[in-house]
């Protein structure tokens, strides 16, 4: 190989435009120094070294937001594409990684665990998320897949004294395993696909995402190509749990430690929602034919197979796993509207942080309220929360209906947006169908408040044992503080949307 | 004889689907792992069937790619596996049922 190309192959290693990343793990090392380096007495300070380095780093990011990065060109060779999407995902991770950093603090204290790895984990799995929703091309997004999907192994089975959460870890294994394997062979078959160069539009350099774009508008009803986007869209599914790809969501929901429950149902959810616009909007948009039929049965069966199945679970990780599901579905809708309306994109951010802002304030009451061994997570387990705990309860109240979308919460924007944007498209029966599960899971999501709230109905001659209540974890103040901003950020957003409903609707 | 494209894509595609199907019907958690392996395998030959035939490089990179994934998987997997034998005695699926509603 010439030197001079290996030169010119240097000189496109842009790498100040991957600085987040970069920073995340350095960070994610120096934890490791740090637990070898420091007295034991003072490990606390990792965790809280952890939360407050990544709090920096978001600001940076928020105030480098229009970097000179961002724009049509790609970075390392094609590899990367920095987009103004990119950039709020880039936050969106952050931001969900504080939080589960904050909520492993809770749950971890009550564990005899080493404590430092699962910070480690968390922020390695954030900058591979980083780097998946910005990848430009088939080999840096299966490694950077990859990189999560191994990462979450390990941290769904984290708690390993407990044969609960090793179950998960292995039903989450083989699933995951499956799907990526699934993804794998439709990459290859694109690759094949497109760099035949006797097809027009064939490429050498065909696992470039906008190679491959060429290649399939060129090619028209390929064969090796629509079996590989099946195949790479049936992969990514099982990533977003959209049925019928959804089995491991429930188990792997269950069993998880609940920081990795959260971190599962809302960063890897949203990781999944980038990877299926980068591909359905920008790659696949050639094949349309193929991709809305296919979108549009997986999203209308998710909304209603997520409520349904929710409808009669007692376990709150269960229930919040397929009511998950449900969400994916109303998510996917957004992304088929936004074939024919571009703000269905912003809208589906919008939808994504109410989510995010909700799923977190609910898991932060679920840490608490399960007891020691976080296996404890029934219904019933909230009984007299409000009398008990009336903060926890409250926030309860605002993550859930903000979840339900109940009109001056965030969630109801979010889902406003999504509706409005499909009724755009003019995808009335999607429409139909989503308002129709909403309503259905207004139905589960208040009978979890009407648990918290009301006093439970007891048998009067002491007939049934009563399950005994595990007992709750009294709230610290910083985790208190995190609850009420997410609690109040709930409301406000759904009052007011100021600068950053300014933003997504110009975006 | 000459193998063309077609054959070894025929040969891959029989692969998977036996990764596949192995994977859904098998009740040996072990034998699980393995199918999966297998597909994984699978697509490591398309990658360089293709990559001959097109007369391109970069399947042949990505098979290093796929090996130190694959390479990653087994060591967490086979970590679970046997934490999981420790706590329950057991790596059949069937007696794996703690977690339901």
């Amino acid at each position: 190989m010439p030197i001079q190309l290996l030169q010119q192959a240097a000189a496109a290693n842009e790498w100040l435009a991957i600085t987040p990343e970069l920073m995340l793990a350095l960070l994610a090392l120096l934890l490791l120094v740090l637990e070898l380096v420091l007295p034991r007495q003072l490990h606390t300070l990792i965790p809280a070294t952890a939360i407050v380095a990544q709090i920096v780093i978001a600001l940076g990011l928020a105030f480098n937001f229009d970097s000179a990065f961002t724009g049509p060109g790609t970075a390392f060779n094609g590899l990367l594409r920095l987009t103004a999407d990119g950039q709020f995902l880039r936050l969106f991770f952050l931001v969900c990684s504080i939080f589960v950093c904050l909520l492993g603090t809770v749950c971890l204290a009550k564990q005899r665990m080493p404590r430092v790895e699962f910070y480690h984990l968390v922020l390695i799995i954030t900058a591979a998320m980083m780097l998946l929703a910005q990848s430009n091309h088939f080999v840096l997004f299966f490694v950077a897949l990859e990189t999560v999907t191994v990462g979450f192994y390990i941290l769904v089975s984290y708690f390993r004294e407990s044969p609960l959460s090793l179950e998960a870890g292995l039903k989450y294994l083989v699933m995951g395993a499956l799907s990526s394997s699934i993804l794998l062979f439709g990459i290859v078959l694109l690759y094949g696909a497109a760099g035949n160069q006797a097809l027009p539009g064939g490429s050498p350099n065909s696992m470039n995402f906008d190679q491959l774009r060429i290649f399939l508008t060129d090619n028209p009803g390929n064969f090796l190509a629509s079996a590989g986007i099946v195949l790479v869209l049936a992969g990514v599914a099982f990533k977003i749990g959209a049925v019928p790809f959804q089995i491991w969501i429930p188990d792997v929901y269950q069993g998880a430690p609940t920081p990795v429950t959260a971190f599962l149902a809302v960063a890897s959810k949203a990781a999944g929602f980038a990877v299926l616009l980068i591909l359905t909007q920008r790659v696949f948009a050639p094949y349309q034919g193929l991709v809305i039929p296919v979108l549009s049965v997986m999203a209308a069966a998710t909304i209603l197979f997520g409520n349904l199945a929710a409808l009669t679970q007692h376990n709150v990780k269960r229930l919040i796993g397929l009511s998950g599901v449900s969400h994916a579905g109303y998510l996917m809708i957004g992304v088929i509207a936004a074939y024919h309306e571009p703000h269905a994109i912003g809208a589906i951010w919008f939808y994504l942080s109410a989510y995010l802002l909700a799923s977190f304030a609910v898991f932060g009451v679920m840490a608490h309220v399960a007891g020691p061994n976080d296996a404890d997570q029934e219904l019933d387990h909230y009984a007299d929360l409000a009398r008990d705990q009336p903060f926890l309860a409250a926030v309860l109240a605002i993550g859930l209906g903000s979840l339900a979308g109940i009109p001056p919460l965030a969630g109801f924007m979010g889902k406003l947006l999504i509706f409005v944007s499909a009724f755009k498209a003019g995808l009335y029966p999607l429409l139909a169908v989503a308002i129709a599960g909403v309503v259905i899971s207004i139905y589960y999501y208040f009978g979890w408040i009407k648990a918290a709230f009301f006093p439970a109905w007891r048998p009067t001659d002491a007939g049934l044992p009563q399950a005994a209540v595990p007992a709750r974890t009294p709230v610290n103040l910083g985790v208190r503080i995190a609850l009420t901003v997410l609690a109040v950020t709930s409301v406000l957003l759904g009052f007011y949307q100021g600068a950053f409903g300014q933003w997504i609707l110009t975006r | 004889m000459n193998a063309g494209l077609n054959e070894y894509l025929i040969l891959s595609g029989l692969l998977f689907a036996l990764g596949f199907f192995g994977v859904l019907l098998r009740k040996n958690t072990l034998a699980i792992f393995m199918c999966l392996e297998l597909m994984l395998v699978a697509s490591t030959l398309a990658v360089v069937a293709f990559s001959r035939f097109n007369g391109t490089l970069d399947g042949d990179v990505f098979v290093f790619f796929i090996l130190t994934v694959a390479a990653a998987e087994v060591a967490v997997g086979l970590a679970i596996i046997v934490a999981l034998f420790r706590r329950r005695q057991t790596v059949q699926v069937e007696e794996l049922n703690a977690l339901k509603n």
